[in-house]
C-alpha cells in the first residue's frame, strides 16, 4: 500500500492505535497532520516523526468549541486532505452514582462532538481531495452493555449512529465513513484499565481470540482508508477478536 | 479526617445505612461490596483523597480497617 502523496490526518496520535498508525503510514510515505491534546503528547510526536515533513496539531478535545479556531491557527487549508482517522478515546469507569453530567458531558465532547466537528472542519470545500475516507475509532462497548462504562459506551454509539447517517450525506461529494468496533487492544489505555479491575473475571473470555495488537487495527484503518474499500461506507467493522460473536 | 468520617465516607459511597460499619466489618460480608462498589472506592479515593488505588490493593482489603488505613 502506498501513502505518497497522500495526506492523512490523526486525532489521539501519541498513543495507543494511532501512534502505531502514525508509524505504519510514515513507513509507508504518507504525509500527516499529527494531533495530540497534551503537551507530551505533541512533543512525543515531534521528536518521532520529521517536522519538515509532517505536521502538528494540538487541541484539547474536551473543548469541542475551540477546535476549528485551533485548527486555522495552526494547520489551515494549506494541505488537502485524503483520510481522517479519530483515535481520541477518553475512557471512564463509574457507577450511575458518581456519574455527574460534567464528567459525561466531558466523556461526550471528547469522544463524540469533537469527532462531528473535525469531519465539519475537514469537509469543507478546498479541504479535502476526491475520495476522502474517514475512520472512527469506536467500542464494542458500543454494542454490548458494561456496568460502569455509560458515558464512555454512548460516546462510541453516538459516534456510529453519526457516521451512518454523514455516509448517506456525504456521498454525493464522495466522501466514505466507516468505524472500527475494537475489542480489547494491547495499549498503555488497556493496561491501565486492567489496574482498575477489581474482580478476577477474565476480561479476555469472550474475545476468543485473545488480546488484540494495535497493528491489527492499523491493518484495518488502512484498508478503510485506501482505494480497496471504495465500496464500503458507513459501516461499522469488528476488530473484537470474536467479542461480539 | 478521623475515622468515623471516613466510616461515613464510605457508608455513603457504597450506599450503606449510616452507622452499619464498624472497622472491624468484614467487607466479605457486605452485600453491597459489589464490583461497581469498589469501583465507587476507587472513584471516592481519587476525587476526596487524591490518591490512586488499585485492583489489587482492592482485592487485598478484607475488613473497613483496611480501607481506612488506606485513606489515611
Amino acid at each position: 500500500m502506498n501513502f505518497e502523496n497522500k495526506v492523512i490526518v490523526i486525532c489521539g496520535a501519541s498513543k495507543g492505535i494511532g501512534f502505531n498508525l502514525a508509524q505504519t503510514i510514515d513507513a509507508l510515505g504518507g504525509t500527516m497532520v499529527l494531533h495530540a491534546s497534551s503537551d507530551e503528547g505533541i512533543q512525543k510526536l515531534k521528536g518521532t516523526f520529521e517536522p519538515n515533513k509532517h505536521v502538528f496539531f494540538q487541541a484539547n478535545f474536551a473543548e469541542p468549541t475551540q477546535l476549528e479556531q485551533a485548527w486555522q491557527e495552526q494547520i489551515g487549508s494549506a494541505q488537502k486532505v485524503d483520510g481522517f482517522v479519530n483515535c481520541v478515546g477518553l475512557r471512564s469507569r463509574r457507577p450511575i452514582n458518581l456519574l455527574k453530567s460534567e464528567l459525561v458531558l466531558e466523556v461526550l465532547s471528547a469522544n463524540f462532538v469533537s469527532h462531528l466537528e473535525m469531519i465539519r472542519i475537514l469537509t469543507k470545500k478546498n479541504f479535502y481531495n476526491t475520495g476522502l475516507s474517514i475512520v472512527g475509532i469506536s467500542s464494542i462497548a458500543a454494542h454490548s452493555g458494561g456496568a460502569g462504562v455509560t458515558a464512555y459506551a454512548a460516546s462510541k454509539a453516538a459516534m456510529e449512529a453519526a457516521t451512518r447517517c454523514l455516509a448517506k450525506e456525504l456521498h454525493k461529494k464522495e466522501i466514505r465513513l466507516n468505524t472500527i468496533v475494537c475489542g480489547q487492544i494491547h495499549t498503555e489505555a488497556y493496561d491501565a484499565f486492567m489496574e482498575t479491575k477489581t474482580d478476577s473475571d477474565q476480561v479476555l473470555e469472550r474475545q476468543f481470540m485473545g488480546l488484540g495488537k494495535p497493528q491489527e487495527v492499523t491493518d484495518i484503518i488502512l484498508f478503510l482508508l485506501g482505494n480497496q474499500s471504495r465500496f464500503i461506507t458507513g459501516a461499522s467493522i469488528p476488530a473484537d477478536g470474536g467479542y461480539l460473536v | 479526617m478521623t475515622d468515623q468520617e471516613k466510616i461515613s465516607l464510605i457508608e455513603d459511597t457504597l450506599e450503606i445505612e449510616a452507622g452499619t460499619l464498624t472497622p472491624e466489618t468484614e467487607l466479605a460480608n457486605i452485600e453491597e461490596y459489589d464490583s461497581m462498589a469498589k469501583l465507587s472506592l476507587i472513584v471516592l479515593c481519587d476525587e476526596e483523597f487524591g490518591k490512586k488505588l488499585t485492583g489489587e490493593q482492592i482485592r487485598a482489603f478484607k475488613t473497613v480497617s483496611d480501607i481506612i488505613t488506606f485513606l489515611a
